[in-house]
């Protein structure tokens, strides 16, 4: 299977996870994968996306948000960078649920799914912009 | 995102249409704490034509379900679609909410 390579940009705006949810919807098609992985790849990126917007700026202007998806074999990466305030999202906590529904923190969820729904996430602050890399190995099911 | 909202005898039901996400849960969030404050005690939220749920969406129903808990009510999850749920599973939430197949066994719990 031949390297395919896509991407695109987003406003710093929630309006914008419709077009996140197409974006991924087509993006899912032309690469083969099954509807449940669109619907993972996309909670992953939105669950970033949200998560940029709702901390990473604080001189209320327009923002990108850059997404790449490439798909390398049976490598799936997902690519996502903003020019926010420095920010990793993988030293948040992992809340805990185990601890009934009042103990039951609200905080971390986001970063929760995703970790669970990829194989490898890595942060790096380079050239001033926060990038995120995902990776997952696409199975037969995918 | 589209809420529709009926009462069922003492029981508030929510169904909703779309995509429960940052963008659409505020909405959701206002319509179920109105409903709180207004004397709401029992609850079913239906997922039937819910194809898409983020962390956003959880929080609004973890919300609700400690609020209500609070006034001695519960809450009821019905007719999920798979992805959906398994959003609530990965999140450990099907642990302590209670989810079930059909509207008619979510009203029959209260």
């Amino acid at each position: 299977m031949v390297k395919k390579c896509y991407t695109f940009e987003l406003k710093n705006d929630l309006s914008e996870l419709e077009q996140l949810c197409q974006n991924c919807e087509d993006i899912g098609r032309s690469i083969n994968v099954s509807d449940k992985s669109i619907f993972e790849m996309n909670l992953a990126l939105d669950e970033l996306f949200t998560n940029i917007i709702s901390y990473g700026f604080n001189d209320h202007r327009e923002h990108i948000i850059k997404i790449s998806i490439t798909v390398d074999g049976d490598q799936l990466e997902m690519r996502i960078e903003d020019d926010g305030i420095p920010f990793n999202p993988l030293e948040s906590k992992t809340p805990d649920f185990q601890c009934g529904i009042e103990e039951c923190k609200i905080g971390g969820l986001g970063i929760h799914l995703i970790k669970k729904l990829m194989d490898d996430l890595q942060y790096q602050r380079v050239a001033d912009k926060n990038v995120l890399v995902l990776k997952r190995k696409l199975r037969n099911a995918d | 995102m589209e809420i529709i909202e009926e009462k069922q005898d003492t029981v508030s039901v929510f169904r909703l249409n779309g995509r429960l996400d940052s963008s659409t849960s505020q909405g959701f969030e206002e319509k179920v704490f109105g409903a709180i404050l207004d004397g709401s005690k029992n609850m079913v939220i239906d997922f039937k034509d819910i194809d898409y749920i983020s962390s956003a969406g959880l929080r609004v129903i973890l919300k609700a379900t400690k609020a209500l808990h609070r006034e001695k009510g519960q809450i009821m999850l019905c007719s999920m679609q798979d992805y959906v749920k398994e959003v609530f599973e990965i999140a450990g939430f099907d642990t302590f909410l209670p989810i079930v197949g059909s509207m008619d066994e979510a009203l029959k719990s209260f």
